[in-house]
């Protein structure tokens, strides 16, 4: 794993009384891709604004590339790419406007990358076409594109593909994904869970201002979704339902018609295709079915949920 | 180049494909001013300060047209880009925080002096141009009330939840400035309690300092203190208030 890129150490933001970013430790390496995912209101947003300098931590601190995004911002602005939520371009600018806007004309070769973003990214012919005349997929693509204008060694890019058809996310990942073999460092904001599956290295998942849990998205399913279900269709006859219940690991199975599912943990698998073989059972159609990561963190939020209704100590 | 000149020949660019902006600050002054500056013959001078009227409102519209970029195009302009999140577009890219509003101020000046420039073209070839009494004293006026006005649309624009909003109140701020401040009736022919009314009106003084001059009929330099006093005021509000 390269240096740390982003380094947050105990960030704190509040509004008036709301704290709505609570002691948040995060660290991104270079060439990472780190996904931050989380309901509404999990303090995402505010995390990444304070990460790109937008708004002062109150308690906690950020480092950027080495550097303060409150003292340094200058520096960091052709190192750092951002596409942000809810912000936009103003109607009448032009792409070329725009791309000549915040292009950095001392990074060298810029204008000859940039022909090829455009062409990359399906812009090339809407030069001269206003902001208020794209569409949505092709304004995505626009804050991609100007977010990616300088050869930032770090991308932050909130809810990108948000409004986006299927096949415009698929471009827009492999474009992400083509940013990760270039050695660029990707935050990435997102309430897709299967986004952040597909393309983030780790995810941190955020809830009431806190970090719940970080790790990659296959070791966040293994700690909070670590069951299986299995599906077969049983014939007549077949191993009752009780001796199926009481196999090792199950957690409880149902029946509709000639369909079986059944739930457990992983090791559960083996012991109930053991049980079905030895009881003369062996179904053509079984399948195994895996928890994916918002099978995962849907049980990481709703066990914060638990905790936090639990009674403290001292009120027991 | 510096952040500031990208974004001022960008706003430039963009506030000129702006109707409300083509339609307030250029042609509202314009139309105004060709029909009352015709409205009063040379026998109505006694209410003008014994002045020729059309000279009188040549002289006037000038504060008409900083007015209209004053309270109605930088006020809207602003408060809509932090509403759609242009501002935060900005900010991320790297842009100062302060640099859209020195920006905003250098556009608002620059579109005040261009389009005064063609209120005076036009304005001539009707009315003729007043001869200029004292010309750098007019000059400063013009100038200063376009930079405090200019402010005074930054603070505006920084207060207003949304661009509707700006809209609204700069609307409300305008005409009752327009009307009493310098495009309406001269202060000869207002009550007693309109003329007091018109005297708080910061447009008043706007218009006085470039009008005294002007014309002849004054220093026009306690005006001028007003609008510095107005211009502190505001550039204070707006540096505090603006917001992403």
């Amino acid at each position: 794993m390269g240096e740390p890129v982003v380094e947050v150490h105990q960030l704190c933001k509040r509004y008036g009384e709301r704290t709505v970013v609570d002691h948040v430790d995060l660290e991104i390496a270079e060439g990472e891709i780190v996904g931050l995912l989380g309901s509404n209101g999990a303090g995402k947003t505010t995390t990444v604004e304070c990460i790109s300098g937008l708004r002062r931590p109150d308690a906690g601190s950020v480092r950027v590339l080495g550097l303060d995004p409150q003292v340094d911002g200058s520096t960091l602005r052709t190192l750092v790419g951002s596409q942000l939520q809810d912000s936009a371009l103003p109607d009448r600018l032009r792409v070329a406007e725009a791309i000549e806007l915040f292009r950095d004309p001392r990074i060298q070769g810029s204008r000859a990358a940039v022909d090829g973003l455009l062409v990359a990214f399906g812009l090339a012919e809407h030069r001269r076409r206003a902001f208020s005349a794209l569409s949505g997929g092709q304004r995505q693509r626009l804050f991609l594109v100007l977010a990616l204008l300088n050869r930032p060694r770090l991308v932050i890019l909130d809810e990108l593909t948000q409004g986006l058809d299927p096949a415009a996310r698929r471009d827009v990942w492999d474009a992400i994904r083509s940013l990760r073999d270039g050695g660029t460092t990707v935050l990435l904001v997102t309430h897709y869970m299967d986004e952040a599956e597909a393309l983030c290295d780790r995810v941190a998942v955020m809830h009431g201002g806190r970090v719940l849990d970080v790790g990659t998205p296959a070791r966040l399913v293994d700690r909070h979704a670590p069951w299986a279900t299995v599906r077969f269709d049983m014939t007549a006859g077949g191993v009752p339902i009780d001796c199926l219940r009481a196999v090792e690991g199950v957690s409880y199975v149902r029946q509709a018609g000639a369909q079986v599912e059944v739930r457990g943990d992983r090791q559960m698998i083996a012991h109930l295709c053991c049980a079905l073989v030895r009881g003369g059972e062996v179904p053509a159609d079984l399948s195994v079915v895996m928890p994916d990561l918002e099978e995962a963190v849907i049980a990481l939020l709703a066990g914060s949920d638990e905790r936090a209704l639990e009674p403290t100590g001292g009120a027991r | 180049m510096s952040a500031i000149v990208k974004l001022v020949r960008t706003e430039l660019r963009l506030v000129l494909r702006e109707p409300l902006v083509l339609a307030f600050v250029f042609a509202f002054p314009i139309i105004t001013v060709l029909v009352i500056a015709g409205s009063f013959g040379a026998d109505d001078a006694h209410s003008f300060a014994n002045v020729d009227p059309s000279q009188w409102y040549v002289a006037s519209y000038l504060a008409v047209v900083i007015a209209a970029v004053g309270l109605v195009m930088v006020p809207v302009h602003l408060a809509g880009y932090r509403e759609r999140g242009v501002l935060r577009r900005f900010a991320a890219a790297g842009f100062p925080r302060w640099s859209f509003a020195a920006a905003e101020l250098i556009v608002g000046v620059t579109l005040t002096l261009v389009a005064s420039v063609v209120l005076l073209l036009v304005a001539s070839a009707a009315y003729g141009l007043p001869p200029i009494d004292s010309p750098v004293t007019t000059v400063a006026g013009v100038v200063l009330g376009a930079v405090a006005f200019t402010s005074v649309g930054l603070l505006l624009g920084a207060l207003m939840p949304n661009a509707r909003a700006a809209q609204g109140v700069g609307l409300l701020a305008f005409f009752p400035s327009f009307l009493l401040g310098g495009g309406g009736p001269p202060p000869d022919a207002m009550s007693s309690t309109l003329r007091h009314v018109a005297n708080v009106l910061p447009l008043t003084h706007v218009t006085r300092a470039i009008r005294q001059p002007w014309l002849g009929l004054g220093s026009g330099m306690g005006d001028l203190a007003v609008v510095g006093a107005v211009l502190v005021v505001s550039a204070f509000g707006w540096r505090r208030a603006i917001r992403l």
